[in-house]
């Protein structure tokens, strides 16, 4: 029997240093964190803060250049770095179990899934094949997946992203361990899958009574699962404690800008800015003296912070709550937000892009060798109409394969539309190619892409890349003139004239997105489609980054579609929302009227399912069945029916049969639903905030 | 005079020593691998002052062993390297003179050695070169015999007799071999012996260097133009154009090599000027390649993007006619003034272009469907860039990588293809120096003297290993960072 008083995992102490040819990265030091029975401890930060690193230290899985320089990392009472490879093997899958990010990276491809399950008990516990599988299709059946004889019998690629990450979770319980390590398991996967990923791992944790270390960078999605949370930064934790104590009580300078640079429900671009963390997050090799945190910390006081090493200590009061400032006694953690610069809402101005029954299908051939067979249609926007103003923000929400990206090549012109138009200034633009495009349209639409270290080309400098979207927008009488205005540009980005010269490898990812803006303005866009800009940078990047859009939005009076599937940054930025689904708007309104009932069934789930870092507010729960439909079966009638709640209230399998009617609920408000009035005027709002 | 002996008085006191380190070095080796198979397995763990523990116990002893040994051995081959250039002319042997004979490469190796070491973190991937071993040694074996070529070539050194020439009595002669008095050379002796016409072998073997060093970089370049200039385009639109290229490229890459060359060189097939319009058809690549490249950069500035375009391509088109054109054959219309040269050896050329390109167009087509994929492509249409432009300045950058590792196994892979070309006879003339021609001489007599064959053959097999290693180096110091 387990004594419940002794940890399951008891980190002290931990370094960790890679070891490259030009020096030693610390990439960890002086962690230490405990891990008691069945509870769940979540380890938050940014990308590069070494919490990845702690959970392959535990793993002992460092690679070549990885060594543990200090500490001890005991598991049940035995220290994992004096075991034996065979002991480690023994522990590893079974005792200690780990998900990882991509889902399709975990599994073998070339292996059913059953025979990968049934692996895990036949090595470590030698049990029979027929018991194993009885294991597997009971522990399949667990994680609730539909069918479970069909999924042991599948290979992975059979499965949809969120099955896969499911399959991978099983694997990891199929051992029943006493500890698992999940990094960022949700990341790869759309929102609404994530809401019953999360909801699965939780019920299991209980279930089974495992402890978590549950690895993410979202703050939200760690109140929702877990008992403890520990921040760390720059490869320290800066504060640990419970999920109360941290996220009501934070005592550490970094946790408190942390929370203050996340779009809560209550923050607005206008009145309540975010505010970002200055400065940049250090490079291991680059860190400052003293505390990590010090050079951009609102409460540094030079001589104190910067002396020497800051060791953790405990907040009185709270149970094992720990902060690494040596300031936290003194600060006054409940001054009000010193509220930023406010500025006036930029009123709309006319309408200058005009969607009018877009459509775009695309034929995919049966055989795509000779081209003969049956060809299948595949419907990536059907019926698209609105207005988008001048120095407005529409967000346009929605899951993979809504549709969204098709519809920004199709307004940019890499790809021309099946039927309907697309009118810039009343010209008619959705026909043409961009390569017929004349260089004014061209330049007045751009955009901003997702992925940071894509956008730019890696072998070009990026002043290079600026001039060279300025030499074909024909900017400029010569080089010099252009090397002018692009270094203009830079300080509108607000980068250093010195980067003009630098290579992309050489910038961070916030840096580089602010490059891809940069680049996006050259020719004065009116138009730009901001394709999930800030999705792929840190938290503390992000507000920084989605302040400076929204700055030179205001100064440029520019038409901003921001493509999203996160609502809490739409909610704090954006004027209108509209909500896609399948190909389909399924609702279209401004914010208010989006993020306020009556809601579409879909808008209603997504809303739930985005983790909200905040204690105070309630969420209703909302969990939906199944995965998004292919776009190339799509379902008859509402392209929403399969996985919706509310379909029973409508009579007559109506939503089988016929796609619904847009309708008018108020002025600018339209949904795509058979719901009847009385049912939408029931519905209650999802996310409400606690009375402080 | 007297014939020389390998090495001559300085081996009566390095060779036993060489001997005891290399026969040590072994037992050390061989007690390392048994050792290793009873070992406890070591566990990842290093000392609080930041050391990483050392193996101890005897398999910590073999290792230690193997190291010093080695390092022995390599010093003694360091001391033939040395010792011998203070020496007076014959003490020092065969292997003496000979590097004696290779003093400017030995010089110009270290000199660039030094050089790179120094500044290696501020040159690239050349640079980080010099932190792999393996691709140190490599790049070492290709350098010398670069070297070897140029002082040859340009200079005039390191040969010690003319290639051609035949000197009585020492047909077949063996190593060291001194020649009749009043023969024309630089030194009395022949340090390789003389082959089954009484040539110097040394001689021949260096010499044959600057053939393979003239021919293999300058054929791989142009089998990579046309490689790029057909893959580019068929990976970035696919569909039919893909369909095709490809099905062209497999149907080349099917066809049997050495066939194919016979063919070319068949007197009848060149009468009918078949390697002569092929010539014509693939030296015009690198034209187009560099006038597109220069041109969707420069549109936007038509002034500017002329005054590059016009001299660069009235230089190659020149070059290009001057290659093509050759007297005799179907392709003679330029005046002899404006025909810069003649290439006696085009349709080896030609034959070795045309088989290296569909390879390389395979590489490229595959790294551009990868790569066009990627936002900043995307970026580049989005504001309307032409699709030459996103192939050669948005695609072709990026895939520099894997391009590199591949030029360098290609050169490695063309070295040989000279060599069966020579070894054939195919293209070349027979008292031609190059290796493969001189290989097949040797071979004829090889039972009874195998002295003519093998220092050609190692030749060759130093320098495809050297490019090898180089390929390797790169290969791997590009993965890392």
């Amino acid at each position: 029997m387990q004594d419940d008083t002794q940890p399951i995992l008891e980190i002290d102490k931990l370094s960790i240093s890679f070891f490259t040819r030009l020096r030693e990265i610390p990439a960890v030091m002086d962690f230490s964190a405990t891990v008691m029975p069945g509870e769940a401890l979540g380890l938050v930060g940014e990308s590069g803060c070494g919490k990845s690193t702690v959970a392959l230290g535990v793993m002992q899985d460092l690679g070549v250049n990885g060594r543990i320089v200090g500490g001890s990392i005991k598991f049940k009472g035995r220290d994992l770095c004096e075991m034996t490879p065979e002991e480690l093997r023994d522990i590893r899958g079974s005792e200690i179990a780990m998900i990882y990010q991509e889902p399709m990276a975990s599994l073998n491809p070339a292996m059913r899934i059953g025979k990968q399950l049934m692996e895990v008990p036949m090595i470590h516990e030698g049990v029979s094949e027929k018991e194993a599988y009885d294991r597997a299709l009971e522990v399949v059946t667990d994680v609730k997946l539909p069918d479970p004889k069909r999924m042991l019998d599948s290979y992975p690629h059979q499965l949809s992203g969120g099955q896969q990450q499911r399959i991978v979770i099983a694997m990891a319980l199929m051992s029943k361990p006493s500890l698992l390590i999940l990094d960022e398991p949700t990341t790869a996967l759309d929102v609404t899958v994530e809401a019953a990923v999360v909801e699965l791992v939780k019920d299991l944790g209980k279930k089974y009574g495992t402890s978590m270390l549950f690895i993410s960078h979202n703050l939200g999605l760690v109140l929702e699962t877990c008992d403890r949370i520990c921040v760390m930064y720059s490869g320290e934790a800066v504060e640990r404690g419970s999920i109360e104590d941290v996220f009501d009580e934070m005592q550490h300078p970094y946790t408190q800008a942390l929370f203050r640079s996340i779009p809560l429900p209550g923050a607005d671009k206008n009145a309540r800015p975010l505010i970002a963390i200055p400065g940049n997050f250090p490079l291991p090799h680059e860190r400052p003296q003293g505390c990590n945190f010090g050079p951009r910390c609102d409460y540094f006081e030079a001589g104190r912070c910067d002396a020497g090493f800051i060791p953790m200590e405990p907040v009185p009061g709270n149970d094992r709550h720990q902060s690494r400032c040596l300031k936290f006694k003194e600060i006054d953690w409940n001054t009000p937000i010193d509220v930023g610069a406010q500025t006036e809402k930029p009123e709309p101005g006319q309408v200058v892009l005009k969607m009018d029954n877009l459509k775009k299908y695309y034929e995919v051939a049966a055989n795509a060798l000779f081209g003969g067979g049956d060809k299948k249609v595949v419907k990536a926007n059907e019926t698209l109409s609105f207005e988008a103003r001048e120095s407005e923000t529409l967000a346009i929400v929605g899951e993979s394969g809504c549709g969204k990206s098709t519809f920004a090549k199709v307004l940019m012109g890499l790809e021309t539309a099946t039927e309907g138009e697309i009118l810039l200034d009343n010209k008619s633009i959705g026909n043409t190619a961009i390569e017929s495009r004349d260089t004014k349209t061209v330049a007045d639409i751009q955009m901003v892409f997702q992925n940071p270290f894509d956008t730019l080309n890696p072998s070009m400098t990026v002043g290079r890349q600026i001039m060279r979207a300025l030499e074909i927008f024909g900017i400029g009488a010569n080089d010099n003139e252009r090397r002018e205005r692009m270094l203009n540009l830079l300080d509108l980005v607000k980068l250093p004239r010195a980067f003009a010269d630098r290579m992309p490898r050489q910038l961070s990812g916030g840096q580089k997105q602010r490059v891809g803006i940069a680049r996006a303005f050259a020719g004065d866009a009116r138009i730009v489609v901001a394709d999930e800009p800030v999705s792929a940078l840190d938290v503390s990047v992000q507000a920084a980054v989605t302040d400076l859009l929204m700055e030179i939005q205001r100064e440029h009076k520019t038409t901003l579609l921001f493509i999203s599937h996160d609502l809490s940054i739409v909610r704090y930025l954006s004027d209108r929302v509209m909500v896609m689904y399948l190909g389909h708007v399924v609702e279209l309104g401004s914010t208010d009227q989006v993020f306020a009932p009556p809601y579409h069934p879909y808008t209603e789930a997504l809303l739930s399912a985005v983790p909200i870092a905040d204690t105070s507010v309630e969420k209703k729960h909302i969990v939906l069945e199944g995965d998004i439909p292919s776009a190339m079966n799509p379902p008859t009638g509402c392209p929403f029916q399969t996985r919706c709640n509310w379909k029973s209230k409508v009579g007559g399998g109506l939503c089988e049969k016929e796609v619904p009617p847009v309708r008018m609920l108020a002025d600018g408000h339209q949904i795509k639903c058979h719901l009847s009035d009385a049912d939408l005027a029931d519905m209650e709002p999802v996310i409400q905030i606690a009375a402080e | 005079m007297e014939a020389l002996t390998w090495t001559g008085s300085l081996g009566t006191i390095l060779n036993p020593i060489l001997m005891v380190l290399l026969a040590l070095l072994a037992i050390a080796i061989i007690a390392q691998m048994i050792l290793g198979f009873f070992a406890p397995a070591q566990t990842l763990q290093s000392n609080p002052d930041g050391t990483i523990a050392a193996t101890s116990g005897p398999l910590g002893l073999a290792e230690t062993a193997v190291k010093y040994t080695f390092l022995g051995v390599l010093a003694i081959v360091v001391a033939y390297l040395v010792i011998p250039q203070v020496m007076p002319y014959g003490s020092a042997g065969i292997v003496g003179e000979m590097t004696k004979r290779f003093l400017p490469v030995w010089i110009s190796l270290i000199a660039l050695y030094t050089i790179s070491i120094v500044y290696k973190r501020k040159l690239g991937l050349y640079g980080k070169l010099f932190d792999s071993t393996v691709g140190m040694i490599g790049f070492g074996l290709v350098m010398f015999w670069v070297f070897t070529a140029l002082f040859v070539g340009i200079f005039d050194m390191i040969a010690t007799h003319d290639y051609l020439t035949q000197v009585s009595g020492l047909k077949n002669k063996g190593p060291g071999v001194p020649v009749p008095e009043g023969t024309e050379g630089l030194i009395p002796h022949y340090l390789l012996g003389g082959d089954n016409l009484a040539r110097d072998i040394f001689s021949r073997v260096v010499q044959g260097s600057v053939f393979v060093i003239a021919i293999a970089p300058l054929a791989t370049i142009f089998a990579f133009m046309v490689g790029i200039t057909l893959g580019l385009p068929a990976g970035f639109y696919g569909g039919t154009l893909d369909t095709v290229l490809s099905f062209i490229a497999n149907l080349i890459l099917a066809f049997p090599v050495i066939l194919l060359f016979y063919l070319l060189v068949t007197p009848e097939i060149v009468l009918t000027g078949i390697p002569s319009y092929m010539a014509a058809f693939l030296f015009i690549f690198p034209l187009i390649f560099f006038g597109v490249l220069l041109n969707s950069r420069y549109y936007t500035q038509p002034a500017k993007r002329t005054a590059i375009l016009v001299p660069v391509l009235g230089v190659l088109g020149w070059l290009y006619l001057s290659i093509i054109n050759q007297k005799g054959t179907v392709i003679d219309f330029l005046p002899a003034w404006m025909d810069l040269f003649d290439i006696s050896i085009l349709v080896v050329f030609v034959s070795v272009v045309f088989v290296n390109a569909p390879t390389v167009f395979r590489i490229v087509r595959g790294l551009t469907l990868d790569l066009r994929t990627r936002d900043y492509v995307a970026a580049a249409q989005t504001r309307g860039e032409g699709a030459w432009y996103i192939m050669l300045w948005e695609i072709l950058p990026n895939a520099r990588g894997p391009l590199i590792v591949d030029f360098c196994l290609r050169i490695g892979y063309t070295t040989i293809l000279l060599g069966t070309l020579g070894f054939f006879g195919l293209g070349l003339s027979s008292e031609s120096p190059d290796w493969g021609s001189t290989i097949n001489e040797g071979r004829k007599l090889l039972l009874i003297f195998a002295h003519p064959a093998l220092p050609p053959a190692a030749a060759l097999l130093s320098l495809v290993l050297g490019l090898n290693l180089l390929a390797d180096g790169l290969r791997e110091e590009s993965l890392k960072d």
